[in-house]
């Protein structure tokens, strides 16, 4: 918007980390978990990957990896590490992929009795302001599906 | 890919250890040079002796600190090595004088390990990286996790993974060394401060500050230096591993609890014993569940099981297989790079029959596994000779 000074426009969040997040939507409200698969054994990784992490292959593809999971475990922290930018307590979730990779996030929108081993959760999106100023950071989140 | 090929016998000869705990007056150098001192002592050897030296470490204080801290005791010349590998920085350093020695290179090595830990939860990301935000970067929110998973899948009570630390204290409350010397009861362990379900403060282990070292030297040139043997106690393994693919992607694996199983096979054959030899361990218990699962990994106990034997006082140090005798991280406190030698430490020390009131009977077999962050995992089995 020319003639706007900078401290005046929008600023939409962006991805918290790209090689993992991937925004499908214009407003930065949507998307989805990224990692690659391994044309010669199947396995799949979370994130970024050049090389297969279980047999060394460089014959990887990139896929979506959708934002369904399983809650593997999970832990309510009382005390945070440094730079945590949100609520305490938190609930911290390891979730498990369809596809295998597990992934750590922040469970959201669920009461403390009502987390279990085994839950169906989904992720969800949040702009959290970034630490070194800039535009806020959209960050994964799960919740119960 | 696991070509170990040992060649000369190595034995421990001297060991020494800085009490563990706070000392605002004193400094890196200060720690690692009074443990140092203690070990050449112990070996009854001379500093002009060692042919090279390795010293753990991680926090940062300072370029080529190792030389720097030795340079105290007379510029000999030897080629010295600072080593960092997260937790298991000192044990990475006690492998690699093993490795020096048992190839023939040199005669004699030192190793040792020394920290000054800042105080508060311990995270391994820089400021501003994605796990800052993601909630994740943090060691006992990881082994939190680890211990909600394990009660689900063995039914095991919250009160057996206390046990541990109960148990931990009633070994330090014996040990002049420790940074943690007090005892409790596994209702005062559940009942201090909830750090992250279900582990709470007295779950965790102390961040600290401390010393540690020890001289490894070649069996035959024991007399050449006029070491007494009866004294020495031979090195069966040395393994140092990274990361074995576990079927679980990057953002899992630090948190993979049995990591520790393939270096523990490896250390068993590379020694020609097996889990039935062992007569005391120490284990890296940062958190109680830790230690349950190292002991699992190390084929002590059936997967799942090590909480009813630590629950029936198998692993305390009147059972049949004593665990961290010392008081472990969770009671020693844990300056990372100390710790692995630490252990070392404790291990000759009950070998040789010298624990006092802490002394396992009959000890002949002794192993020290360590962990740490980017999976780093390291097995020395010992042995009396």
């Amino acid at each position: 918007m020319p003639g706007m000074p900078d401290s005046k426009r929008p600023v939409i969040p962006i991805s918290i980390d790209p090689t993992r997040l991937k925004l499908t939507s214009d407003d930065a409200s949507t998307g989805t978990l990224i990692g690659f698969r391994c044309k010669d054994c199947d396995t799949t990784v979370f994130g970024t990957a050049v090389f297969c992490q279980s047999c060394t292959s460089r014959n990887l593809e990139a896929v979506e990896l959708g934002v369904k999971g399983i809650l593997f475990s999970y832990t309510i922290v009382r005390i945070p590490p440094a730079g945590w930018p949100g609520d305490v307590p938190y609930v911290l979730g390891q979730v498990e992929l369809p596809q295998g990779p597990q992934v750590l996030a922040e469970v959201i929108d669920c009461e403390y009795d009502d987390l279990e081993i085994g839950m169906d959760v989904e992720m969800t999106l949040q702009a959290v302001p970034a630490e070194s100023g800039g535009p806020d950071k959209a960050v994964y989140k799960w919740r119960p599906s | 890919m696991n070509n170990i090929k040992p060649g000369r016998e190595v034995m421990v000869v001297g060991v020494g250890l800085h009490p563990f705990g706070r000392f605002p007056d004193k400094d890196l150098g200060d720690l690692a040079i009074e443990a140092v001192l203690q070990a050449l002592e112990d070996a009854k050897v001379k500093w002009k002796d060692v042919a090279i030296a390795y010293f753990g470490h991680v926090y940062y204080q300072g370029m080529s600190i190792g030389e720097t801290t030795l340079s105290k005791l007379g510029l000999t010349g030897v080629p010295i090595v600072n080593v960092e590998n997260a937790c298991s920085s000192g044990s990475t350093a006690f492998w690699q004088a093993y490795w020096g020695i048992t190839t023939g290179l040199y005669d004699m090595a030192l190793a040792f390990g020394a920290e000054k830990v800042p105080r508060g939860p311990v995270t391994v990301t820089a400021e501003d990286a994605p796990e800052r935000y993601i909630g994740g970067d943090h060691m006992m929110a990881g082994y939190a996790l680890r211990g909600k998973r394990y009660m689900e899948e063995t039914g095991a009570p919250v009160t057996a993974l206390a046990k541990v630390s109960v148990k931990a204290r009633q070994n330090a409350a014996m040990n002049p060394y420790a940074h943690r010397k007090d005892t409790y009861t596994v209702e005062e362990v559940l009942n201090s401060r909830m750090v992250a379900d279900p582990l709470t403060l007295f779950q965790c282990c102390p961040t600290s500050e401390g010393g540690a070292a020890a001289v490894l030297c070649a069996r035959e040139d024991l007399a050449k230096y006029g070491i007494d043997e009866s004294r020495a106690v031979s090195i069966a393994a040395a393994v140092l591993t990274s990361g074995d693919y576990n079927g679980r992607g990057a953002d899992h694996s630090a948190f993979s609890p049995y990591r520790t199983e393939p270096a523990a096979l490896q250390a068993y054959e590379m020694s020609g014993l097996g889990p039935e030899d062992v007569d005391l361990v120490q284990v890296h218990d940062a958190a109680t569940i830790g230690e349950l699962q190292q002991i699992e990994a190390l084929h002590l106990f059936p997967f799942g099981e090590a909480w009813q034997g630590t629950v029936e006082g198998r692993t305390a140090l009147t059972g049949d297989i004593p665990v961290n005798t010392d008081g472990g991280l969770l009671a020693m406190g844990h300056p990372f790079g100390a710790s692995g030698i630490r252990m070392i430490h404790e291990t000759v020390t009950q070998l040789r029959g010298e624990a006092g009131p802490r002394q396992v009977a009959n000890a002949r077999v002794g192993v020290a596994q360590c962990s740490g962050a980017g999976d780093v995992t390291t097995v020395h089995i010992l042995r009396k000779s």
